[in-house]
């Protein structure tokens, strides 16, 4: 392949399109606004997009795989608040962040399992677990918000370092959320594209049957997707108690699930499975964070954002679609 | 037979498909108010036909003729019109609806969408025909899903009747049925028959056929071979003989010896699926080309599925010595055994992956450590079965999808053979394949055989199986029927034994048997 061949393929590719309007989008922001570049806005966008982006890669897991999991949100406040709680109830930093891990993955296990050897498709079983696991974080906390602080016993040298973990900055300068988000993406860029996990993953959600008669286990492989997603939406969860540091059983993470899915689709995933990659919905992450940051500097009203990322959606996966029979050759 | 005046006639019809001569030349007629069977093998133009009649493929030369006007039948729409109905052996019912729906469903579907529909006045006209075809025990509000299959097809029947059809065309009808369905609907036929309807009746039970038809019509490779009236005298070997043809094209044999001694590669006990299989035995030496042959609902399509794990069974499947937990595909695999599936692009190809990829996919271990992808060995792996295969790809970074059917297939022949397999199946390996390729796979498959891998071939395709099998086993209604093996493999003898009928030849069945035991 020559050069031109190259070219012409980089220029197909998924990432290349959505990648431009993102950067059209930075220079439209750039010439209007004199505050979006500035490395303090774009680090400040970096650190807003990144529990979006930790839980938009498990998405693209479960997406590729050929599922969908809508109960991301509730876990995201379940387990932030349960490793809230157990701070407050005066355990140490990595249990009490384990443990909200571990109702994450819990939670991923169980939304597998229904949809895999349950038969439930898993957009009905993921949209019943939304509200159990809602209905979980209303009851354990008895609807009271959770706040974090010494005032409610929260040992001093454990909330210093769960502080730093969601407010901190590494060297001063990067947000420790863009952190946890940029080794996340990384972990899961090398985990897709290099591991026979990622590879099964591509396989089952592409055409489970013959995944199968290469011997794949097909259920296996999709219960191990839904984990992912919940050990991150769990991940996410826990930073944000970390950053606040508080939350709500009824408000925390509400409607975040569909915040999930429209970057990791806005990002190249479909929804059919088989196809998505952690760079594009980087992109697709980066797209919505920039409108945000940008309808907002250019002061236009919150109610337009709404307005704008919704169209945003449709028209990237509109794109998508039309020049799909294009890239298919 | 009171009446005997042509009701439909083809005149010198011809329908070329790219590649293929589907119909050539057809000048065939159908009696009115009697029951004209229409058999052949597959591929023998039969579908072809009576997708004309339907009005769903159009002839590209000859005309049709309807009570001696011609006619024109430019869509399923213009048929009904004519009173044509054609039953196919898909049902087209909504499963959803109840009984009575779907028997009234072309008269709903016809009406305005806003004019009221009354269920009592749908239910007590579909009941009427319902009582016509006397099944009146059938609900009408009975959900079509919830029925049988034969009930389904009666439902489908008088879906036909009600809109009046004076033509009732029924493609292998009783493919599902069991012995009292099809008694019940050969009593339906005839009430039908009383009532004028003429029936077309497309099937491959040979028995059946003579017991009821008014008229046989033969055909074969496209063209109508004869149409015999059933006065009593017919035999199913001259059916056979005429489905066959003296001058079928010898195929080119391969000159595979019987191997009786090579170590057997996979051995079958027993092995049920129900309903499909029922209690067949055999198997296949390394080295061994086998083939299987049936009809479509002999079990020979749900054998591979079996075998490999694909679908739950009895039985024990022993591969290479050691017995294979049923139900599942690694199991098969580690075992030892790679499958070729039937549907290419819906259960062989991971479609939307390279041709790497796919290659690779079930040999992962083989292509990583530790569970990670060593990406240069993926692509040596994949270019040294590229080459070995003789495929045609661009790159191996292609996706799948971009490739032809031969290729496709090389592709996943490749992905079984990556898992250095002692035993292949194939299950129609070349289904839509060109000539060429077709060629080319034997000659893989030629070459495996040799290098002392075990191959067990699922065909519908006789020359395949007689131009490329050492022995062939004929499945019928779920059992074996007969092992065939040397001289005996003919495609006579192969239809004969498919469509459960005796031969005159002793088949070697015994000796077979016999031979394979004190070796094994």
């Amino acid at each position: 392949m020559g050069v031109g061949g190259y070219l012409r393929r980089m220029m197909l590719a998924r990432e290349t399109g959505i990648f431009l309007a993102l950067l059209l989008m930075c220079f439209v922001l750039s010439l209007t606004t004199d505050a979006f570049l500035t490395s303090q806005n774009l680090l400040n966008v970096g650190r807003q997009v990144s529990l979006l982006g930790i839980m938009a890669v498990g998405m693209t897991f479960v997406l590729i795989s050929g599922e969908v999991d809508l109960s991301v949100g509730s876990t995201y406040a379940l387990s932030g608040l349960t490793t809230g709680m157990l701070i407050v109830e005066q355990w140490a930093l990595v249990p009490a962040i384990t443990g909200g891990l571990a109702v994450g993955l819990a939670i991923g296990l169980v939304n597998g399992v229904l949809s895999t050897y349950g038969r439930i498709p898993s957009l009905i079983a993921t949209l019943g677990m939304l509200s159990v696991v809602r209905g979980l974080a209303l009851v354990i906390t008895d609807g009271q918000p959770v706040t974090v602080n010494e005032r409610q016993g929260a040992l001093e040298g454990v909330l210093a370092r769960f502080e730093f973990i969601g407010q901190g900055y590494l060297f001063g300068t990067i947000p420790m959320q863009l952190v946890f988000f940029i080794v996340v993406a990384l972990i899961a860029w090398l985990v897709l594209s290099n591991t026979n996990f990622g590879f099964r993953i591509f396989a089952v959600g592409g055409n489970a049957k013959a995944a199968r008669v290469s011997g794949m286990p097909v259920n296996a492989v999709k219960i191990c997707a839904f984990i992912v997603m919940g050990l991150l939406a769990a991940l996410a969860g826990i930073l944000s108690m970390a950053f606040l540091p508080s939350g709500q059983a009824g408000r925390t993470g509400l409607g975040l699930e569909l915040d999930v899915i429209a970057a990791t689709i806005v990002g190249g995933a479909s929804l059919s499975g088989g196809e998505g990659t952690i760079l594009g919905t980087i992109f697709g992450v980066l797209i919505i964070g920039v409108l945000r940051n940008g309808l907002v500097l250019l002061g236009i009203s919150p109610f337009f954002q709404e307005l704008m990322i919704g169209l945003v959606i449709i028209v990237a996966v509109a794109i998508d679609k039309w020049t799909a029979g294009r890239r298919a050759r | 037979m009171a009446r005997s005046e042509t009701v439909v006639a083809f005149k010198n019809i011809t329908k070329r498909f790219p590649g293929v001569l589907a119909l050539d030349d057809v000048s065939l007629s159908f009696r009115s108010g009697a029951l004209n069977a229409v058999i052949g093998e597959n591929g023998a133009g039969k579908s072809t036909l009576m997708n004309i009649l339907a009005g769903d493929l159009h002839p590209d030369a000859g005309e049709i003729l309807l009570d001696g006007q011609p006619v024109s039948i430019p869509s399923p729409h213009a048929s009904q019109r004519l009173g044509i109905k054609v039953v196919y052996q898909e049902l087209s019912l909504c499963p959803n609806l109840s009984v009575a729906e779907n028997v009234m469903l072309d008269r709903l579907a016809a009406q305005s969408v806003f004019s009221p529909i009354r269920r009592r006045t749908v239910r007590a006209a579909a009941r009427e025909q319902l009582e016509r075809l006397g099944v009146a025990g059938l609900d009408p509000d009975a959900t079509v899903v919830n029925l049988s299959v034969a009930q389904k097809q009666l439902v489908e029947i008088a879906r036909a009747i009600s809109q009046e059809a004076r033509i009732l065309v029924l493609d292998e009808p009783n493919s599902a049925l069991s012995k009292n369905e099809t008694d019940k609907l050969f009593e339906i036929i005839a009430q039908l028959k009383r009532d004028g309807v003429t029936i077309v009746y497309v099937s491959h039970h040979l028995e059946e056929v003579i017991d009821i038809a008014d008229t046989i019509s033969v055909m074969r490779d496209g063209r109508h071979i004869e149409t015999v009236d059933n006065d009593g005298s017919v035999t199913p070997a001259h059916l056979i003989a005429s489905m066959v043809g003296k001058t079928v094209e010898i195929a080119t044999k391969r000159a595979a010896p019987l191997l009786t001694d090579a170590p057997v590669a996979l051995d079958v006990k027993d092995l049920s699926a129900e309903p499909a299989l029922n209690g067949v035995s055999f198997n296949v030496r390394a080295g061994e080309i086998v083939g299987v042959a049936g009809l479509p609902d002999s079990g020979k399509d749900e054998l591979p599925a079996a075998i490999f794990g694909l679908m739950p069974r009895m039985g024990t499947v022993t591969l290479q010595g050691r017995p294979l937990t049923p139900q599942s595909t690694s199991a098969a695999i580690k075992g030892g055994m790679a499958l070729v599936p039937a549907d290419r692009r819906g259960v062989g190809a991971l479609l939307s992956m390279s041709v790497q990829d796919n290659i690779v996919a079930a040999s992962l271990d083989r292509v990583s450590w530790l569970g990670i992808l060593n990406r240069r060995r993926m692509r040596t792996v994949g270019d040294s079965y590229v080459k070995r295969l003789d495929a045609r790809i661009a790159h191996l970074k292609q996706k799948i999808r971009t490739l032809s059917g031969g290729n496709q297939q090389k592709i996943i022949i490749a992905r079984g053979l990556a898992t250095t397999p002692g035993l292949l199946v194939l299950h129609e390996p070349t289904r839509g394949i060109d000539v060429g390729a077709k060629a080319e796979i034997y000659g893989i498959l030629a070459k495996l055989a040799a290098d002392g891998v075990g191959i067990l071939l699922v065909s519908s395709e006789m020359p395949e199986l007689i131009g490329q099998c050492s022995r062939v086993l004929v499945l019928h209604q779920g059992k074996l029927r007969a092992e065939l093996s040397g001289d005996h493999i003919d495609e006579e003898t192969i239809l004969s034994h498919a469509m459960g009928q005796d031969v005159t030849r002793p088949t070697p069945l015994g000796h077979e048997r016999a031979t394979a035991e004190a070796a094994g």
